[in-house]
Parts: structure tokens; sequence; C-alpha cells
């Protein structure tokens, strides 16, 4: 790890979370308890996420949901069987910027990707990877979780976070905004890489600023310290980020990993992730928590 | 591979007696709304290829829309417009992928949406469900005059064909796609993908998903509510839009989507007025509903309905 990321951590350590834990009864069932929880990070910040807790007797296996580069916060990813809440203890956070976690900061889409990114010191980034390696903290804490089976599934953060945090012992990453960013969005003009290119297009003079603040964020310098097993969801095979494209970084992983390569499906590939996440926690009845038109 | 879904499925969905009259009253409130449009360039997400523009207007209710709006740097002095629809928890994209294709194209952020949600904010999730008891409050009835006020937007810039409007989008921009297409006749053209808010009753019964699962939270929660629920979403359901579409409209949906059911799909599909339209259902899709094989159908039917575009180098 890098002084700058050693830097961040310590000064989120100066932090403490000071948790505020509430019911939420509108999204609570027979099956599970959802909360809404409020949380300390760096800044200091203050930070909301969704809690779900499975009824009965735990602890449970979890799934860790760190910050998506979108605006809207969910439960679960759109399209999660809600009967996965029964099974798993759930837990997604808006980083700062994105709703509920919108004051005093609101963060933009497109936008947010380039918020500061001339200077590696306030880059908003170093604050939301410092939001989800809190929110694993905060869920490390709960009884309810088994710590053996704590999976991080999300973008780039997923795996940022299971690098700089402890306790995941699974990740589902789908690289999107910090592999090779410099090199690869010239080569792109879709979002969310083409805010790079407008930001340089605009500001040509900052490239250089801007490419040192990404060498900071780039997954090659965490994949050393990923130990946990590790599902990488590339792209479908001759897009940006397909499984050859991501090769380095599947081999600089440290613990065991699996590439899928996308079958541009998002059935196929929710599947294919949802039975992974099942059987590194040692869950052999995925049917009875999969979408209804997913069952066989 | 799950077993196939019935393409004959008995929908439940039916029409409220006064449902035109219902909708002719609040285009009514509309109309006395002026649009006052406000067209801001934005250097920042300008290329060489492409001008991009911030633009606001006014909906009913007097809420300030956003929308992003491009056009081709080269193209004719008319040209063809498409307006693109959001989905229900995406950022409404930047349609600058439409600009390359030739087209003026208007992306829309309805109200509640980042940078149209000062006036009117409920939330994700809760959107589905603010005052759901009441069709005269209910969110999409705000949300989906929102869109329909684009259609006036494109109509009244001097870059633009008047009669080549074409409007697309999936999932919660499937189902706008309907309803606009339904309710302005200037739509010459549209592509709905994975059409949500079609079908709202049949599918809180078929998946357990969010957003639909909003409604199923909200009735375990009050249950007394339920028949003013059925009554208020009735008269917001896209299939109760489509027998007025009359232009011609393609629609994809995933045999295996697990947010909007393949039920709806056929449906509404079945219930659509067009005289041309043409159903093409993916199996071994969810909720992309095959967008990367149907990406290039849509180009052609686009390009075929709307001529006399000129395409960026």
């Amino acid at each position: 790890m890098t002084q700058y990321w050693d830097d961040v951590l310590a000064a989120l350590a100066r932090y403490p979370a000071r948790p505020e834990i509430e019911p939420l009864p509108l999204r609570s069932t027979t099956f599970a308890t959802l909360y809404g929880v409020r949380l300390t990070s760096l800044g200091p910040y203050r930070l909301f996420g969704y809690l779900s807790i499975p009824t009965g007797a735990g602890p449970f296996p979890a799934i860790y949901y760190p910050p998506k580069y979108q605006s809207v916060l969910e439960i679960i990813p759109q399209g999660t069987a809600n009967l996965q809440r029964s099974r798993y203890v759930t837990f997604s956070l808006a980083g700062r910027g994105q709703r509920n976690a919108d004051t005093p900061y609101a963060a933009m889409f497109p936008g947010l990707l380039t918020e500061g990114v001339d200077d590696a010191a306030s880059y908003m980034f170093r604050g939301i990877v410092a939001d989800s390696v809190r929110g694993l903290e905060f869920l490390l804490t709960r009884r309810e979780v088994d710590a053996t089976r704590v999976v991080v599934a999300g973008n780039d953060i997923a795996l940022i976070t299971a690098a700089l945090g402890s306790g995941a012992t699974s990740v589902v990453t789908t690289p999107a905004l910090f592999y090779r960013t410099a090199e690869l969005a010239p080569k792109t003009n879709g979002y969310p890489l083409e805010e790079i290119n407008d930001y340089l297009h605009l500001h040509p003079a900052r490239a250089e600023a801007v490419r040192r603040t990404l060498a900071h964020y780039d997954l090659l310098g965490f994949a050393p310290g990923v130990t946990a097993a590790t599902l990488l969801m590339a792209g479908a095979p001759g897009t940006l980020l397909d499984g050859p494209a991501l090769g380095p970084l599947a081999t600089a992983l440290r613990g065991p990993v699996t590439v899928y390569e996308s079958q541009q499906s998002l059935y196929k590939d929710g599947l294919y992730s949802e039975r992974w996440m099942a059987e590194q926690c040692g869950i052999t009845d995925v049917q009875s928590i999969l979408p209804e038109h997913w069952r066989d | 591979m799950p077993k196939a879904r019935p393409a004959d499925y008995r929908s439940k969905i039916r029409k409220p007696d006064d449902f035109d009259a219902f909708w002719s009253d609040v285009l009514r409130q509309a109309s006395t709304v002026p649009l006052e449009p406000e067209v801001v360039p934005d250097p920042l997400r300008t290329s060489d290829d492409v001008e991009v523009f911030q633009v606001f207007y006014t909906s009913i209710d007097h809420v300030r829309i956003a929308a992003w709006y491009c056009r081709p740097v080269r193209r004719a002095a008319r040209t063809p417009a498409v307006m693109v629809l959001p989905g229900y928890q995406m950022d409404p994209p930047i349609p600058k992928e439409w600009a390359r294709k030739g087209y003026v194209a208007l992306s829309v952020a309805p109200r509640g949406k980042l940078r149209s949600n000062r006036q009117f904010n409920p939330g994700y999730p809760n959107l589905l469900t603010h005052n759901i008891v009441d069709r005269h409050t209910y969110a999409y009835r705000g949300f989906y005059v929102d869109t329909w006020r684009g259609i006036d937007f494109l109509l009244a810039r001097p870059e633009v064909e008047p009669t080549l409007l074409g409007v697309t989008g999936s999932s919660q921009g499937g189902g706008l796609t309907i309803t606009t297409a339904a309710m302005r006749p200037e739509v010459r053209a549209a592509s709905a993908g994975a059409p949500y808010l079609c079908g709202f009753a049949d599918a809180i019964e078929l998946t357990h998903t969010y957003p639909y699962e909003e409604i199923n939270d909200y009735v375990r929660r009050h249950p007394e509510r339920r028949a003013d629920v059925e009554q208020t979403i009735a008269y917001f359901d896209g299939i109760n839009f489509a027998d007025r579409i009359s232009c011609p409209i393609i629609m994809n949906i995933g045999l295996q989507d697990n947010v909007c059911p393949p039920e709806t799909g056929y449906v509404l599909f079945d219930r659509i007025g067009a005289a041309d339209k043409r159903l093409y259902p993916y199996d071994g899709h969810g909720h992309d509903a095959g967008r990367a094989r149907h990406g290039a159908v849509t180009d052609a039917f686009f390009a075929r309905h709307l001529p006399g575009r000129e395409v960026s180098p």
C-alpha cells in the first residue's frame, strides 16, 4: 500500500463511525428486517446505508454493496430477488454525494469521476474510497454477520475496498472506472470514461496532473493486496474491458480468481454471479432465492 | 434454462371508464403552464463532433425540468430528432451517441431525477408509491407530463424537423416511450425496450424484485389502502395508453426479465393500436432485453422512419 492510502486510512481512523440504526418497517418483511444506518466517515462526513438482517438465528453470510456509480442508493441491486435478504445480511452504502448522503455534497452523474481529479489530495474518490472502507468496517461489527462469509460486490470500489479494508472473504468486481483509466479513456466515447475525455478536452494542460491522480486508483496497484476469492466480471469479448484486457489484473490478484466474460445478457451474467456468491457462502439451494424468471 | 413464459398470459389490467377524461384534464392543466425553455451551452461536455447543452423547461405544477440536448455539429438545416427517456434508477445520459448517428437528441430528466429534484424529490425507493392512493397527485402524473413536454421543446427548436420526431428508451424509458407515443401524435416512430410501468398489477404478482416490489412493500404495510392503490395505478398503466398509439413502433423484451416480466410485455404489445408494430422477444435475456443485438434493429428502424439526417464522420 502506498503512502497516499496509508494517509487516507489514518485520517479515516480519526473519526469514529458513531452509527445510528433505525428500523424501516415499510421495507421489512416476514423474512428480513431493514434498517437505515447513518455513520461518519472521513471529512467528517455523515453517510447513509441500508442494512437488512434475515429473520432467525444467525450468524448469516453477508453481502456488502459499496457505493455505486449512480445517484440512487438501492437496498439490493435492481432485479435481485427480495428473498436474497432472507439468507444474507445485506448492507448497501451511499458514498458521499449519492442520494441520502448528498448533504452537504451532491454529486452529479456524469461529473463525479472528474470532481477534483487534478489533485489527488482533494479528489472526491479519496473520500468515497474511505466511505466504502468505513462501510465494511461497520458491517463487520454486526453480531448477525458470519465473518467467514463476507462478499463485497460492486464495481472497482469493491476491489479497492477489499484491498484496503480487512474482512472480505469474497469479491465480485466489475471494473468500469479505475483500470488503466488514462490509457483506456481515449479509446472510448462512452460514459463514464468519456468524463475523462471531456475534462481533458476542456483542460488539456491538466493531463499530467490527472494521470498522477488516477495512478493512485489503478486496480493493478490494489490487486496484490486482495487475498479473497475474486470473481472478475469482464466485458463481452472485444469490448474495452474484456477478459484479455483484464488479464494483467487477474494475474496480479493474490487470491483465487475466476474471470467471467459478459454474455451481454443480464440474465446469464446475473445468474452466474448469484450462483458464485452462493457457492462461496455455502448456500446450496440458490434456486430458492433467485428471481422467479431465472428459476429452472 | 427457465421454463418459457406464456405469451397468452391473462392480464388483469382494465382501463377505467374515465381514463381519457382524466388525462384530458391533466393536459388541460399542463397547457396553462408556459414552457419557458432555457438552453445553456455546456463546453465541458461538447466535443468536436457534438454540441451539448443543458436544457430547462417548465412542466405541470410549475416544476422546472432539466434535460441534456445534443446536436451534431454537421447537420442539415432541419434535422430529425429523437427523445431519449430514462430508466427508473439511472441518471439520464448525455445522448451524444444519438447525435453521432445524425439526430438531434433530447434526454429528459423528469421530476425527481438529478437536476430536476429541487421542487420534487420523493427519492428512490419511494417514487413508485409517492401519493399512490390519489391519481390526482400520484408522482407519475407530473412525471409523464414532463416527458410529453419534451416534445414541445423539440417542436420549438429551429434546427429540428418537426415531422420527424422519434422516442426511445428502455425499462422505465420503455414505459415512457409508450405513454409519449400514445399522447403525442407528433411522434412518428417509437422504440420501447423492456417496458416498465406497463402491467403494474400483474407485475407485482409475477415478480418480487425492486422497483415493482415497492408497491408490495406499501400494500403489505397499508393493506387497507389496496383498493385505492389499484384504482390509481390503472390510470398510469402503459397498457391502458397503448391503444392510442398510431405511429410505427418496435418493442424488445427479454424472456428471462426479472424486473419487467415478459408476460406484461406480451399483453402490452397486443394492446398497441398501431398497424405497423413488431415485437422482438429475446430468449436467454433478462432486463437487457437483448440490447446488444437489438441496437442494430433500432438504428435501422429510426433510419427508415426518420430520414434526412447527416451522420457525423
